[in-house]
């Protein structure tokens, strides 16, 4: 072991108890330990530490003569790096280390092999964090990345309220969300500056400077603090999950008198039915003010309904009435929006977005009477259904080529069918293709029809389709 | 076996490999219409054909590059040697491109191949990412989009799980004190049972593609094109490689850890392997699960998630996410251990609350078992499960909070350095912070209603991937890479890679988040431009390529450094970690001597402290004390 053994100084009025100890030094500390001297009093014991200067200072804590809380004042309030064990046989298994900490005989046995095994001069267990100097200038860097942390913090949170983070709230629902949203940037911005400054800190103010070979303080941690930082966040989210329950039970709350829209999504559209009028709509119009509850359902896949101006979102899921989930929102601004599908399905998953339309109670009802009256003429028919049941989201009317076949100049046309067949595009095919959509595909296109279009479409309205489709020239 | 002379290209267990796997897939191919031919059908049907193919090319893969051989040879009932030897004609690359049992080379190879596929998949990004700088359709049609975009999250997910696979064989024998693995045979089947999975995750860009996303929900997975099934069983392979890697990393530290080496004074990071083999051996059965159902709901019509034929598609994502969750922990404990590893070398001081560092990894894998329904809080899922699962989502915090706070008070009043792997373990705490914070949103089920797949989830777990794997596996590269390669990496061209990557990625993932709240859905090829996100979008693919020229400026500096780079001391960081105290490379068994731990693994700062005896031999008896001075004898 390199560096001068260990200087201990042994107090005690009786010779047996010294003897006793400078033999076991020997033995088990040989090298490493050098026991300087043997104090009976407490004025002898002073004047030895002053001579020489010694590492440890052990004292018989029993020997009553000794003056015990003389030694703790001097030493361990005092400046001087000094550890002093107070070493008693009556009190059974307990000794008393410098720093009043209480300890088992056995731990004492570790505590004196690690610090024999030290140098002399440094003073393991006891660093230089001990020392007053040092603890001032801990506490200088403390407060000062403390003061950091309170700044960055407040920039963060005024620089988050300059930005425009959330599109506008348009819903009742969107109100206890976003005011949910406020608060946890405001916790983030405190998190996010609070670690932030402290490393930026620490990688600024403690630098190892070049050609430093030595090590930091040797500080293993401290129990109190991680019992701190365990407890605290702890409180922190389980502050957070009961207001996040709170705020979800405002997004729930359900008016009896909710206007009813059967909402349902299919590769790649969404059709909105008001039951209470038999209207059947490709745009979701709604009045102001009104809660509205939508039944969602899925004629295929998983879709999911969102408006981010509203902010809820729901999942429409496919399988009939078992399958069927609510979503209630209450729209507090007149405007156009769009639901945007949010679950990944399929090919033209990013253009599944209709129009929702929020409008007054007044044109609200107008919009319900004129969707009530059908028009007389049966290609104008035709176009609705076909707006209204999505087929527009696959078969363009102006020749463009989208997922199914144009119509636009397809009736009395010729087309190539999978099995290389020819068939011309009469009435029979068509209603054919919409009742029993897999029976025959044109060459280049995959059946991705709707898979109950054929049973929601009446034998009228298919018709109205033909004629649609034969006056698009 | 073969003559390299003769024998060629074959004498090279990749490239015999590749030809079984050709011939394992022909002859499956033939099995089946062979089969449907005896039934009275058509002999060819494209989906049962490959399926069953793959399932014999893999087995043909495995038979051909020997890495059966010894089980084989068992099962006849002959004897094989006690330490498996790899073939040792084999010299250079040929040896990593054949079986090997050495730790250290499989080591090698996962850390290769992850960075190959790492490669692949960040180039699909880079497509689709440059499609997406502005709106409308450009020149990836959406059904490529789809494909690349699925694919992309994929064969990341397979790179990570590699290059998890690449630190804890290289590093966990070599930080207990132990020679290799518990059960070398089986490491090498975990580590050569990837390259069919991989093959056959990439093979679906040829095989029509798929469109579901890697999360493959049903009831879009049951009717994607014959690409899904070729996904569902690439992700099967990795998934076996990963449960074997994971039970052969738990064995080996349970049992093969040196003398003195208890649990608590093992170096930080073999806990966080420890944790991460328990989550990787118990739930990735949960995802082969989950993609077999649908496997078999496409193949032989069972309805298990088809609402038609009596199942329901919400069960499909409660087993996906079973697995999918944890697997987050997976992929970001191991970086988390080589941070907790880092800090105190190059801080110079102890790693803070050691012990609470340690089981705070075992806190996330345990909490991380109990959240998985936070995936589906728009799912329309029982909505009783909803809150109980916010509050076990929130808990997650705790553990994650102890490392950040331990980490920062390892470094408060330490003595740093920025070497490269320093740079790049602090830019991963402040990432991973990042992410970390974007978490309680989404796990906030009333913010999430609005978050639940768009672009702020894309930020936030691109976040935790960067802060908890990409950042800490470059560390890991650059600070163990002397010790692998006995060279040193140029220190200039690391501080580039990082003074890049770090900005860039704040851009991007701030970016991503940005969009997100203001409605850009997740998995789109195309973004209506009236939300207002254009600009975002085109810094944050700007941002994306800055970060792909950073990692070909850090493959540029490892292959050249590997090469011409300075010869490197044996312990360049000062570490007291075993591996530290070997020559570099590492000599082939090891610790020839066997070793004994005598301290704690972190006492920087307490002087004469000694972690690892190195000559565990018997030190000879000490030397007679010499007699005591006595300046003072008052007592007498």
């Amino acid at each position: 072991m390199p560096g001068r053994p260990q200087r201990a100084l042994i107090a005690s009025s009786h010779s047996l108890f010294g003897q006793g100890l400078l033999s076991l030094f020997r033995k088990r500390h040989a090298d490493q330990v050098e026991v300087v001297g043997m104090a009976a009093t407490l004025e002898e014991a002073l004047a030895a530490i002053d001579q020489l200067d010694p590492d440890l200072v052990i004292v018989d804590y029993d020997d009553e003569t000794l003056n015990r809380d003389e030694f703790l004042a001097r030493f361990v309030e005092g400046e001087k790096k000094l550890r002093l064990v107070l070493l008693s046989l009556a009190a059974g298994e307990e000794a008393l280390v410098y720093d009043r900490r209480s300890m088992a005989a056995s731990q004492v046995d570790a505590w004196l092999e690690e610090w024999s095994a030290t140098p002399g001069g440094a003073t393991p267990g006891a660093p230089a964090a001990h020392s007053e100097s040092h603890r001032r200038k801990t506490m200088k860097h403390l407060i000062l990345a403390g003061i950091l942390v309170i700044l960055v913090t407040a920039a963060l949170i005024l620089g988050l309220d300059k930005v425009t983070l959330l599109p506008t709230a348009a819903s009742a629902q969107a109100l206890p969300i976003d005011s949910m949203f406020r608060l946890e940037f405001m916790v983030i911005a405190f998190l996010f500056a609070l670690i932030v400054v402290f490393m930026l800190y620490s990688i600024l103010v403690f630098r190892r400077k070049s050609g430093d070979a030595t090590d930091a303080v040797h500080m293993t941690g401290n129990t109190r603090l991680e019992v701190v930082w365990t407890i605290v966040p702890l409180i922190t989210v389980l502050t957070f999950s009961y207001l996040g329950a709170r705020s979800l039970a405002e997004t729930q709350r359900i008016d009896p008198k909710a206007l009813e829209v059967e909402v349902t999504g299919s590769q790649w559209s969404w059709r909105f039915d008001y039951p209470e009028w038999g209207i059947t709509s490709s745009e979701l119009m709604l009045p102001v003010n009104r809660q509205a509850v939508l039944h969602l359902s899925s004629t295929d896949v998983i879709h999911s309904f969102w408006v981010p101006e509203f902010r809820v979102k729901q999942d429409a899921l496919p399988g009939g009435e078992a399958f069927v989930r609510d979503l209630r929102v209450t729209p507090t601004q007149m405007g156009s929006f769009k639901v945007r599908c949010a679950e990944l399905c399929g090919l033209q998953h990013a253009y599944m977005e209709s129009p929702v339309v929020v409008v007054s109670q007044a044109d609200f009802d107008a919009w319900i009477a004129s969707q009530t009256g059908l028009p007389d003429d049966p290609v104008l028919r035709g176009a609705k259904w076909a707006k209204d049941f999505g087929c527009a989201a696959c078969h363009s009317i102006d020749g463009s080529q989208g997922v199914g076949p144009t119509w636009k100049g397809l009736y009395g046309h010729q087309v190539t069918m999978e099995d290389g067949s020819v068939v011309t595009v009469d009435d029979a095919y068509i209603i054919e293709s919409i009742r029993v959509p897999g029976a025959r595909i044109v060459q280049g296109y995959a059946n991705i029809m709707p898979a109950n279009i054929g049973q929601d479409l009446s034998d009228a309205q298919i018709a109205d389709i033909i004629q649609y489709i034969q006056s698009l020239k | 076996m073969s003559d390299r002379g003769r024998a060629g290209v074959f004498s090279i267990g990749l490239f015999r490999g590749l030809l079984g796997l050709v011939i394992g897939v022909v002859v499956g191919m033939g099995v089946v219409s062979l089969a449907r031919l005896l039934s009275g059908l058509p002999a060819w049907k494209p989906e049962p054909a490959w399926v069953v193919g793959a399932v014999f090319g893999a087995a043909g893969f495995m038979l051909a590059t020997g890495v059966l051989n010894d089980w084989w040879r068992w099962a006849k009932g002959e004897e094989t040697s006690e330490h498996p030897q790899a073939d040792p004609r084999l010299k250079g690359w040929a040896k990593y491109l054949s079986v090997s049992y050495d730790h250290k080379v499989i080591g090698i190879q996962y850390g290769f191949t992850s960075l190959l596929i790492f490669s692949l998949a960040g180039l699909f990004a880079l497509t689709f990412r440059t499609e997406l700088a502005q709106p409308g359709v450009q020149f990836l049609q959406l059904q490529d989009f789809n494909t690349l975009m699925s694919l992309h999250g994929i064969v990341m997910i397979g790179a990570i799980l590699l290059g998890v696979g690449a630190m804890s064989n290289y590093l966990v024998p070599l930080m207990i004190g132990a020679n290799d693995m518990a059960f070398p045979r089986l490491n090498a089947f975990a580590y050569w049972i990837n390259v069919p999975g991989i093959v056959f995750l990439v093979s679906t860009l040829f095989l029509g593609g798929f469109d579901t996303g890697w999360t493959g929900y049903p009831p879009l997975s049951a009717r994607a094109p014959l690409g899904m099934q070729m996904f569902f069983l690439g992700v099967y392979f990795i998934g076996l490689s990963s449960i074997l890697g994971s039970l052969n990393v738990i064995a080996t530290i349970v049992n093969l850890r040196a003398r003195g080496m208890t649990y608590f004074r093992m170096p930080i990071f073999v806990w966080t392997a420890f944790a991460t083999a328990i989550i990787g051996l118990t739930a990735t059965q949960l995802i082969g699960l989950s993609f077999q159902l649908v496997m078999f709901e496409r193949l032989f019509g069972m309805g298990f998630f088809e609402p038609s034929l009596g199942g329901d598609p919400i069960l499909f994502q409660h087993l996906f996410w079973f697995y999918s969750h944890p697997a987050v922990y997976v992929f970001v404990l191991t970086g988390l251990g080589v941070i907790s590893e880092l800090l105190p070398v190059f801080a110079r001081k102890p790693l803070f609350g050691y012990k609470w560092v340690a089981l705070s990894s075992f806190g996330i894998a345990l909490v991380g078992f109990l959240v998985w329904a936070h995936h589906m809080f728009t799912s329309g899922m029982a909505p009783y499960l909803r809150v109980p699962f916010m509050y076990s989502t929130l808990l997650v915090a705790v553990p994650t909070g102890v490392k950040f706070f331990s980490w920062v008070a390892t470094i408060w009043e330490g003595k740093l350095s920025f070497e490269t792997p320093m740079l790049f373990v602090l830019g991963a705490v402040s990432i991973f912070l990042l992410g970390g914070l974007s978490g309680p949103p989404n796990g906030v089920v009333s913010t999430d209603l609005h978050l639940q797949d768009t672009y702020w989830i894309v930020g936030h777990f691109h976040a935790t991937m960067f802060g908890g794997y990409v950042f800490p596996f470059f560390a890991a590269i650059y600070y163990w890479f002397p010790k692998i390669t006995g060279r040193m990496y140029n220190e200039k061209l690391g501080k580039l890679h990082f003074y890049l990557m770090l900005p860039a990625f704040y851009v991007q993932s701030l970016g991503q988040m940005q969009v997100g709240l203001l409605g850009m859905r997740r998995r789109i090829g195309d973004y209506d431009p009236a939300l207002g996100i254009q600009f975002s979008h085109l810094l944050i693919t700007i941002a994306g390529f800055v970060i792909g020229v950073s990692v070909l400026i850090a493959f540029y500096n490892l292959a050249r450094s590997a090469r011409w780079g300075e010869v490197a001391v044996a312990n360049p960081w000062r570490s007291r970690s075993p591996e530290w105290q070997l020559t570099s490379p590492v000599p082939e068994h090891n610790y020839a001597e066997g070793i004994e731990v005598v301290g704690e693994p972190y006492d920087y700062g307490l002087e004469g402290s000694v972690y690892v005896n190195m000559h565990a031999t018997p030190t000879e008896a000490p030397p007679a004390p010499p007699a005591v001075g006595q300046a003072a004898a008052a007592a007498d």
